[in-house]
């Protein structure tokens, strides 16, 4: 549907309007994706007779009706291209477009969020407070949306991404929700600090695992299947080798010696094929040169220990930064096991899973686990990434709900077009005009009405910053000098 | 050498306007603003299509002979200025019709061109304000006497406004500049209601008690000579070149030529253009005048630009006639409603003829 504005209405892409038909007693709810100037008749004409960028030609007018007013009005009107939402009928909402309103009675009307929603019966619990919306109104969204969901949160750097992350994740907590973060750059470590360094409300519930620190793995924990997958997907252990290796595991079960020294034993003494020990030797001591395993479980906080602190509401932080590529890929198999150990032995009711550039340590099969098997169990996922084509379509195609900030890039819009929630013309036109933290929502959170948004700033210490070089030399003022 | 400007200044434009010939853009406008306050809010039928006005005209046999000069481009300095009016029909009300005029004067000299655009002037021409509008002619029109029971109809007062509009800007430019060449739309023909052949001699009398050369351009002409054409006479000929119309055809009726007529190809191209030049100018220095408008102005398509801006400023484009019916909306409560299409409504896509 294409609507004419004029100049003296305020109107942005994003933007809710009614479009109503009081003969008929329907209303059309109609949402701005695009906004270009109106292809009037003459307009080129007008344009170009009245350009003065040449210095050549330059003159006066006797206007005594100031019609030029009028004119400029009208030579500035623009074309709203909107997208139709939904109709109201006589105040019930109805998800089609199958009806149009009266082009000539019809009166078009701004639509201000709060009243969207109001309209759209959204509940007012379990609401949080996401930022603000256009007409600089508060936005709330009902945390429970994100509750048995899939969701994405993307945009190209520097646009707000891992702030809304830890937005929610913080709102989660807030309302008593279980969060694993797979932090890849420290950013999330500060979560229970306020942004001078002060213990926040939430500090006590934000537990931060650093591994080789805080967090070390201990063979007792494991389970036989979770060791395989970290042997065959991260240390790529050839399957024969990996069968001996179950015999051998099998063993050390049976006589209750499950640690990094009896292992070490068993595959040394173990009657085998020198070509299989010497391949379980080399992912034996890949493991225990990592510094990942102890065999004196008491000296560091189990993972098990710190999930079940989140239980009535926390956030455990795995901070995989300064963890090497395989490193990151044996703490992922572990924790994604043990999480779906605790869930599938109802340990755990459920768990809000934040992975951040999951590419970089997400095996290729877990991809397909996370959105159906795991999501079973109780494992909802939230990706956060700059790299959308990173994430298989069949994600994007089952998401539940997507927190898209600003992207340019025409291959990056395409892929995240996929997403089934909204027709691909509104997120490659909103997205490609986003203001940095202004965030483009979609999905259940927002029943299916695409809001545009202005994440709300958060007082925690942020972690995220880029170290600079020239930051301490020569801070940067002003990087265009006029000559 | 004493470079007298002949343009003298004001403070606000580069052209003054003498406080007589202030006058009638002032009735214009009171003409105008008392029109449309006789308009109660009524609904405006829009034109379909609008179109520029044109004033009907026969086509003539000449009974001329011929004379080709070459012309030679003449860098001598000599001030240009061109003027041009136009009209639109912005539609009809129940009372009759409205319409808007502009008029633009444009001014080369050196590298430089400069505009003045007077108007848009709207007009609501009902049977009440085509009195005050005829009296604004007797007024201003010294030597044609409308009667009563003479008093155009409606839809032709467009023409005789447009006009009145042009010979006031054309006698401004007149009264206010001195050795310059006068560049108009149209030819030197006198003699009809809206312009009588007295107003036109002191047009041109005036023009050369100030030293001025009226070279009056018109685009279309239907002149024929020897069954052609006119503008094809010279169309193998080289230019730039003018070729000067003997005319002894001997009129009947008031209708007058008051110029000579030139057939003017100063470009390559395809184009020639008629060219009025006042009888009593003398053909050498037509042929002066010429060389210094081709020394002076840039000629593209044997057309002056000067002239071209001055068209293209006073022309109205569909933009301003949405801005002018808006102003009417908004000031005087008119709103626009499309007129039924009567062919449309007949003949359905057949209907594709004018609309009238």
């Amino acid at each position: 549907m294409q609507i004419i504005s004029f100049p003296n209405e305020e109107v942005g892409k994003g933007d809710y309007l009614t479009v109503e038909d009081f003969k008929t007693g329907k209303s059309l709810i109609v949402q701005v994706v695009d906004i270009q100037y109106a292809n009037i008749p003459g307009i080129f004409e007008e344009l170009l007779r009245n350009y003065d960028g040449d210095s050549s030609l330059q003159g006066e007018d006797i206007d005594p009706f100031e019609v030029a007013t009028h004119i400029a009005y009208i030579q500035d009107a623009r074309l709203l291209v909107c997208k139709i939402r939904a109709t109201n009928i006589n105040g019930d909402m109805v998800f089609t477009s199958s009806w149009l309103p009266s082009r000539s009675r019809a009166v078009i009307r701004k639509l201000p969020i709060e009243r969207l929603f109001a309209s759209a019966k959204n509940g007012n619990e379990y609401l949080i407070d996401l930022g603000e919306t256009n007409e600089k109104k508060q936005f709330q969204v009902d945390v429970r949306a994100l509750d048995g969901g899939l969701n994405i949160i993307t945009g190209k750097k520097g646009t707000g991404k891992s702030h809304i992350a830890k937005l929610l994740t913080l709102s989660l907590v807030t309302h008593g929700a279980p969060v694993v973060i797979l932090d890849i750059n420290g950013e999330y470590t500060g979560l229970g600090r306020t942004a001078d360094g002060k213990p926040n409300d939430l500090h006590e519930k934000i537990h931060i695992l650093t591994p080789k620190k805080n967090f070390k793995l201990n063979l007792g924990e494991f389970k036989i299947r979770v060791m395989l997958n970290i042997l065959v997907n991260a240390l790529h252990l050839p399957g024969t080798s990996a069968r001996e290796f179950g015999r051998i595991w099998r063993f050390l079960d049976q006589n209750n010696a499950l640690n990094m020294r009896e292992l070490g034993e068993a595959i040394k003494n173990w009657k085998c094929n020198q070509h299989v020990r010497d391949a379980l030797f080399s992912r034996y001591y890949t493991l225990l040169n990592s510094g990942l395993f102890t065999d004196e479980p008491a000296k560091v906080a189990s993972f098990e220990d710190s999930i079940h602190k989140t239980r009535v509401g926390g956030a455990v932080v795995i901070n995989l930064r300064d963890t090497s590529t395989v490193d990151r890929h044996v703490l992922v198999e572990y924790v994604l096991g043990k999480l779906v150990d605790l869930l599938t032995a109802k340990k755990l009711r459920a768990i809000f899973l934040f992975a951040e550039e999951a590419h970089l340590y997400l095996r290729e099969t877990y991809w397909d686990d996370i959105v159906t098997r795991m999501r079973h169990y109780g494992m909802f996922t939230t990706f956060v990434t700059n790299q959308p084509e990173t994430i298989r379509e069949n994600i994007y195609r089952q998401a539940d709900n997507l927190f898209l900030f600003n992207f340019t890039n025409d291959h990056d819009l395409e892929t995240v077009s996929r997403a089934s929630k909204v027709d691909a013309d509104t997120v490659k036109s909103v997205a490609r005009d986003l203001p940095p933290h202004h965030c483009l929502v979609l999905g259940k959170i927002v029943n299916d009405f695409p809001i545009v948004t202005k994440v709300r700033k958060l007082d925690v210490q942020t972690m995220g910053h880029t170290r600079l070089f020239f930051s301490k030399i020569h801070p940067l003022s002003n990087p265009v000098r006029s000559m | 050498m004493n470079a007298q400007y002949p343009i003298t200044t004001t403070p606000k434009y580069n052209f003054p306007l003498p406080e007589e010939n202030l006058q009638l853009p002032l009735d214009f406008i009171e003409i105008s603003m008392r029109s449309l306050k006789h308009m109660k809010p009524v609904k405006l039928t829009q034109e379909n299509s609008t179109s520029f006005h044109q004033n009907p005209k026969k086509q003539t046999t000449l009974n001329p002979t011929t004379g080709l000069t070459k012309l030679k481009p003449d860098p001598t300095k000599i001030p240009i200025v061109a003027m041009d009016v136009s009209s639109i029909r912005l539609g009809e009300t129940e009372q009759g019709i409205l319409i808007a005029l502009r008029g633009a004067i444009v001014w080369k000299q050196d590298t430089r061109y400069r505009y003045l655009r007077l108007g848009p002037f709207p007009f609501h021409i009902t049977n009440k304000t085509q009195l005050e509008i005829s009296s604004l002619f007797r007024q201003h029109q010294q030597t044609i006497r409308i009667q009563r029971h003479t008093i155009p109809n409606i839809l032709y007062l467009q023409t005789r406004l447009t006009t009145l509009l042009e010979r006031w800007i054309q006698s401004s430019v007149n009264h206010t500049t001195r050795r310059s060449l006068i560049l108009w739309d149209g030819s030197l023909t006198a003699g009809t209601p809206e312009t009588p052949t007295l107003d036109m001699a002191q047009l041109l009398e005036e023009a050369r008690i100030r030293k001025n050369t009226i070279l009056a351009f018109s685009k279309m002409t239907r002149l024929l000579f020897n069954g052609r054409r006119l503008t094809n006479l010279l169309l193998d000929h080289e230019p730039p070149c003018i070729m000067r119309i003997e005319d002894n055809t001997v009129y009947e009726g008031p209708m007058h030529l008051m110029g000579n007529i030139y057939v003017a190809k100063l470009t390559r191209g395809s184009l020639a253009f008629r060219m009025d030049i006042d009888k009593q100018v003398p053909h050498l220095h037509v042929v002066e005048s010429v060389q210094k408008l081709l020394g002076n102005d840039v000629v593209l398509q044997s057309y002056p630009e000067t002239l071209r801006l001055a068209h293209i400023f006073s022309t109205f484009t569909a933009i301003e006639v949405l801005g002018i019916q808006r102003c009417l909306f908004k000031e005087k409560n008119l709103k626009i409603l499309a007129k039924p299409n009567v062919r449309r409504i007949l003949f359905g896509p057949f209907g594709k003829g004018f609309e009238g």
